[in-house]
């Protein structure tokens, strides 16, 4: 990691065709109920709880784009969340990205350090955020905790809207490694709500008596094996934008990290995503993600599947945008050597009012509930079924 | 698709007004459609230099489709704040345009007659179309499918009407074309095929990123 960092930073020093500097605030006023929050080392599924809600740092975010060529581009996205992080600033993403002008209809791309697979298509603002509402819906949460390709991506896309077809169509894959560690959070602590994306030296929560707590180092590899996605995007005139993608972190689920008493965890899911926009006003969004992961030096390893979608509703106009999405996500366990199989079942409504005041501030109520039953809570001494609500006020500022 | 049609006597000096009107299958006015007026002798030369802009605003070129007449150059301004990156790779002009904001570049010169189609690099929803002819006699169609050439010399003319969401094929069209002295000669094209969906480009806001 840090070889690839020096050479990222190189390369970033390298004469810029063009440059941007970018940065966002946000800070919110809380109002949370439920259980202790899973980043402050209980089960419960939001961001904050009733000991961490009021005034609070919604993120800062800092941000840069440059050309070193005409055709490579350096992208780095850097947060500070404001809740003792091992950095107070600490990267999300940090990536080269090389885009030859095309000359046919075909255009390759390759991406080359840490950056988000292609699977959201809710997360299209940069630094990976939502336009659409402050939480992510729980399949993007789970994304922004779990994954970050750190690796290689080809992109080849078929740019047929250059010759009067409807149709673009794009085909991704990719290989990486520091991903063992993923698929802990899913068994252990099931879906949740939020807008925390683990930044890439950073670790998940605080301390406590949750089991995937307080983890440093994140982005591990444990076992030296490559994992692989590959995917499929198609749009048609513009309108509608279909994903699809199976990924593989190719864990080696008995192989062991003792240092930090961890295994490799073995994820495997597939993702399919549908984004509707008719018009200047509306964007209706769709994914379903199911999977399962595996972990435990002794045969047959421990295993949950995992699944959950979405669907979400959005209105624009003018200054105005309100959303509502409908989570629903469920993980169980079907092989166990510890006491107990874990069990996680439950759905979510957000509903948010975006206001864009000027160009550079915006402002955003919004409110969630979830309603969960998670078996791991027993061993917290916390009832299992949960109903958490939160409310969030933000004024956000955007360079 | 197009036709030849006789305006008048063939006396030179005579110049006639052509009123062309587009509509689509269902026989709705169709607007916007390029309408060519293409001489079968030589077109008389430019009188001055040509020039033409194409903006790009809102992550879309605008307008999205020009007509020109071969020679004319014709700027690309970015009146966006994020960067935009054109190329084309069509035979009529090959060109790209590197990374810019505002107005860094020098204008393009269409050299060759053809259509062009436009992208950008950085936002394939952008599409832009510049159809460049050799005949000074072009327009495109207003908000009741018409466009009319006042002052048209009286000859020989193929008039060819084009845009992109047309599935029509360029000939086997039905046409009707009367001329009568005194009286403005009108050309009507009426599409066979339903057109093709209009592309959209929602990417109007500045943060937004392909992830």
């Amino acid at each position: 990691m840090g070889r690839l960092l020096i050479a990222l930073g190189l390369l970033a020093s390298l004469p810029v065709a063009a440059h941007d500097f970018d940065f966002s605030a946000d800070l919110r006023l809380v109002g949370a109920s439920g259980q202790t929050s899973w980043l402050n080392g209980g089960l419960g599924k939001l961001r904050f709880d009733e000991d961490h809600d009021g005034l609070r740092l919604g993120q800062l975010r800092f941000a840069y784009r440059g050309n070193p060529t005409e055709t490579l581009r350096f992208t780095a996205e850097a947060f500070a969340y404001g809740d003792d992080d091992v950095n107070a600033v600490d990267l999300t993403e940090i990536f080269l990205s090389w885009r030859p002008v095309p000359q046919s209809l075909w255009r390759s791309e390759v991406k080359l350090g840490a950056f988000y697979a292609p699977i959201s298509l809710e997360n299209r603002m940069r630094g990976w955020r939502s336009p659409y509402s402050l939480n992510f819906s729980a399949i993007n949460s789970w994304v922004g905790e779990e994954l970050r390709t750190i690796g290689l991506e080809y992109n080849l896309d078929w740019l047929g809207q250059q010759q009067g077809s409807p149709f673009n169509v794009g085909f991704t894959a990719a290989a990486y490694g520091w991903n063992d560690p993923a698929g802990i959070i899913v068994a252990m602590r099931g879906w949740a709500v939020h807008d925390r994306q683990t930044t890439l030296f950073g670790k998940v929560g605080q301390p406590g008596q949750g089991v995937i707590d307080g983890r440093t180092l994140f982005y591990d590899d444990i076992d030296g094996k490559v994992g692989y996605y590959a995917g499929l995007t198609a749009t048609w005139r513009g309108v509608l934008e279909f994903r699809a993608l199976r990924y593989d972190n190719h864990g080696d689920p008995t192989a062991e990290a003792p240092a930090i008493d961890d295994y490799a965890w073995h994820t495997v899911f597939d993702s399919y995503g549908l984004r509707w926009t008719p018009g200047d006003q509306w964007t209706v969004i769709a994914q379903v993600l199911t999977g399962n992961t595996a972990a435990g030096d002794v045969p047959p390893p421990n295993y949950w599947r995992f699944d959950s979608w979405f669907v979400l509703g959005s209105w624009q106009r003018g200054k105005h945008r309100l959303t509502l999405r409908y989570d629903d996500f469920s993980m169980r366990q079907l092989v166990s050597h510890f006491p107990g199989y874990n069990r996680d079942n439950g759905q979510a409504v957000t509903a948010a009012w975006l206001l864009q005041i000027n160009d550079r501030w915006s402002a955003v109520i919004e409110g969630l509930r979830i309603d969960s039953e998670l078996a791991a809570r027993r061993r917290l001494g916390a009832p299992v079924a949960a109903e958490e609500q939160q409310w969030q006020l933000a004024l956000r500022y955007d360079l | 698709m197009a036709c030849t049609i006789l305006l008048g006597p063939a006396r030179a000096v005579v110049a006639a007004e052509l009123s062309v009107t587009v509509r689509d299958n269902a026989g709705r006015p169709f607007a916007g459609a390029v309408v060519v007026a293409e001489p079968l002798t030589r077109a008389p030369p430019a009188a001055a230099p040509l020039k033409a802009e194409m903006d790009q605003r809102n992550l879309q070129f605008v307008p999205n489709l020009l007509v020109i007449r071969t020679g004319t150059s014709v700027s690309f301004p970015n009146s966006d704040q994020v960067w935009h990156q054109v190329y084309s790779f069509s035979g009529a002009k090959t060109f790209q345009l590197s990374l810019y904001a505002g107005r860094a570049h020098r204008p393009v010169v269409f050299d060759k007659p053809g259509l062009v189609t436009l992208g950008c690099n950085i936002h394939d929803g952008m599409i832009g179309y510049i159809y460049v002819t050799d005949s000074p006699w072009h327009g495109l169609t207003d908000q009741n499918g018409q466009f009319r050439f006042a002052h048209l010399p009286a000859g020989n003319y193929t008039v060819k009407v084009w845009h992109q969401r047309f599935n029509d094929p360029v000939v086997s069209l039905g046409l009707d074309v009367t001329a009568t002295e005194g009286t403005p000669v009108t050309a009507a094209f009426q599409l066979k095929r339903n057109l093709k969906p209009a592309l959209h480009s929602h990417g109007t806001e500045k943060k937004w990123e392909d992830y």
